[in-house]
């Protein structure tokens, strides 16, 4: 994470993504997958192939691509299949477009109630025995039940969550690199999902996307930092209020 | 001239002049500014790489001085709420925290015998100039024990002439001991965890035995604790240095 100022001066927290080998890696129609849109599934970060079986490799070698170590499912429109084996870039998004993301959180293992759902726990002192971090009453006696989905200890983490909204600052098209606003879910180095928001306050909000992605080879030339129109960037001279 | 002995005295050859090459001594001392320093972690390196593109870049644009903790510093920065939309800030660098874009330094001065300690970002664009009064180093890296000490050690001239120096001369560490209010303070500077050695502390012997009672000896031993920076401070000062020249 870094620090990113505008230039009226604010300061702002930044995520450095990194695209690492994304590929699409197969069509789905949608008579086949039986959603209302048709499916493409895109693959990340490259691993090694010996540690997987014949029948899994299968989607790699018919795409024509290294083993990857996510595999992805996007709902897309029929205008916006691409061909499988199509690597996908950083470019595929631009500044000033809301982005959603998804990863898996942070494993904390088995937690008690306290950390887990921010429970208020007991007082530390006058006369509470051994209840300090204890749920306390779990129902009522009318109910004379527990309801499913009390919320009691249990593992914590590790599960997948989307933080929404995000703001894309820059986008650096040689490392392939999307500097998104705010804080992201999972621990440094891991495997995200990037989308385009699904919030309807964004909806309008790219004017001109790469449609239906960047294409490197095409004829588009961009050059190496692409900036939101607010951020000061570094070759500017310092920010002054007139 | 008269010698002591009765014999005329022996030829002494005037001595021989010390020629000191300049350039050889200028090309000795190379200072990295701790923010470029990558901490101990697991991230990837080639985040540290983007982070450092982007601080030579501001770097280049806009002149940070060499300054440790301990000299004192004058920073102009753009303020909306101020009648010439710019604020001056004259006071001793007491700490330098952080790493990367986000490094900080933090200021001390006692203005109209009020105590003020203001954080800037070396990073933030709103700074319009920082100038190094006085360049000299302390016996600690760490000066929050100011904040206890009599306010005389905080006061610095907001119209101070920078004094000049000399670009080859060594940095001048300044061993001063300051004398401390009487007790209690912000924090327990007597105790070996803090390591501070520019305090004239005072205090009964009995106190700062019992203080000692918290020394941790182990630590300087442990190993997992060590982080050897030279070899990745060398190769940082070559990249940085090649950048700003070009």
């Amino acid at each position: 994470m870094m620090p990113i100022w505008t230039k009226s001066g604010k300061k702002h927290a930044v995520t450095l993504l990194k695209v690492q080998d994304c590929h699409v890696l197969r069509y789905i129609s949608k008579e086949e997958s039986g959603g209302k849109t048709s499916k493409l599934l895109v693959g990340g970060k490259n691993a090694s192939p010996f540690s997987k079986s014949e029948s899994a490799m299968e989607i790699f070698k018919e795409a024509g691509v290294p083993r990857k170590q996510k595999v992805t499912t996007f709902n897309v429109t029929d205008d916006a299949i691409i061909k499988p084996g199509t690597p996908l870039y950083a470019a595929h998004f631009r500044p000033g477009q809301f982005v959603d993301v998804t990863a898996k959180t942070i494993g904390k293992g088995f937690q008690g109630v306290m950390k887990r759902w921010g429970f208020k726990g007991q007082p530390a002192s006058h006369g509470q025995t051994k209840t300090h971090r204890r749920p306390g009453a779990i129902s009522t006696n009318k109910a004379a039940k527990v309801y499913r989905g009390k919320k009691m200890p249990g593992r914590m983490g590790n599960i997948y969550r989307t933080s929404f909204g995000l703001k894309v600052w820059r986008i650096n098209t040689k490392h392939d690199i999307i500097y998104v606003n705010g804080s992201v879910p999972g621990h440094t180095n891991c495997l995200v999902k990037v989308k385009d928001s699904k919030l309807p306050t964004y909806k309008d909000c790219n004017k001109n996307p790469p449609f239906p992605t960047f294409f490197a080879d095409g004829d588009e030339k961009l050059p190496e930092d692409l900036y939101d129109e607010e951020i000061f960037q570094f070759t500017d001279p310092s920010v002054t209020y007139a | 001239r008269i010698s002591s002995h009765g014999e005329p005295a022996k030829f002494q050859p005037p001595p021989k002049p010390v020629i000191i090459d300049k350039r050889k001594q200028r090309e000795e001392r190379r200072f990295l500014s701790p923010e470029f320093i990558p901490p101990r972690g697991r991230t990837d390196p080639f985040k540290f790489y983007i982070e450092r593109k982007d601080m030579i870049q501001r770097r280049k644009v806009f002149n940070i001085p060499e300054f440790y903790v301990g000299s004192v510093l004058a920073v102009t920065t753009a303020d909306p709420c101020a009648n010439d939309k710019v604020s001056r800030f004259v006071g001793i660098c007491i700490q330098r925290g952080g790493k990367g874009l986000g490094a900080t330094f933090v200021l001390r001065n006692v203005i109209e015998d009020q105590g003020v300690e203001i954080c800037y970002e070396l990073y933030n664009p709103r700074i319009q100039a920082i100038e190094v009064l006085k360049l000299e180093k302390r016996l600690d890296d760490n000066l929050m024990y100011l904040r206890d000490a009599l306010p005389e050690y905080s006061t610095f001239d907001v119209n101070m002439k920078p004094v000049t120096h000399l670009d080859h001369e060594e940095i001048p560490v300044n061993k001063l001991q300051v004398r401390m209010k009487p007790k209690p303070w912000s924090k327990r500077w007597e105790r070996p965890k803090y390591n501070i050695k520019g305090i004239k502390f005072e205090l009964p012997e009995k106190k700062m035995k019992e203080a000692q009672k918290w020394s941790q000896p182990w630590l300087e031993f442990d190993m997992l604790r060590e982080y050897d920076t030279s070899k990745i401070e060398e190769k940082i000062w070559k990249e940085v240095s090649e950048e700003l020249k070009k």
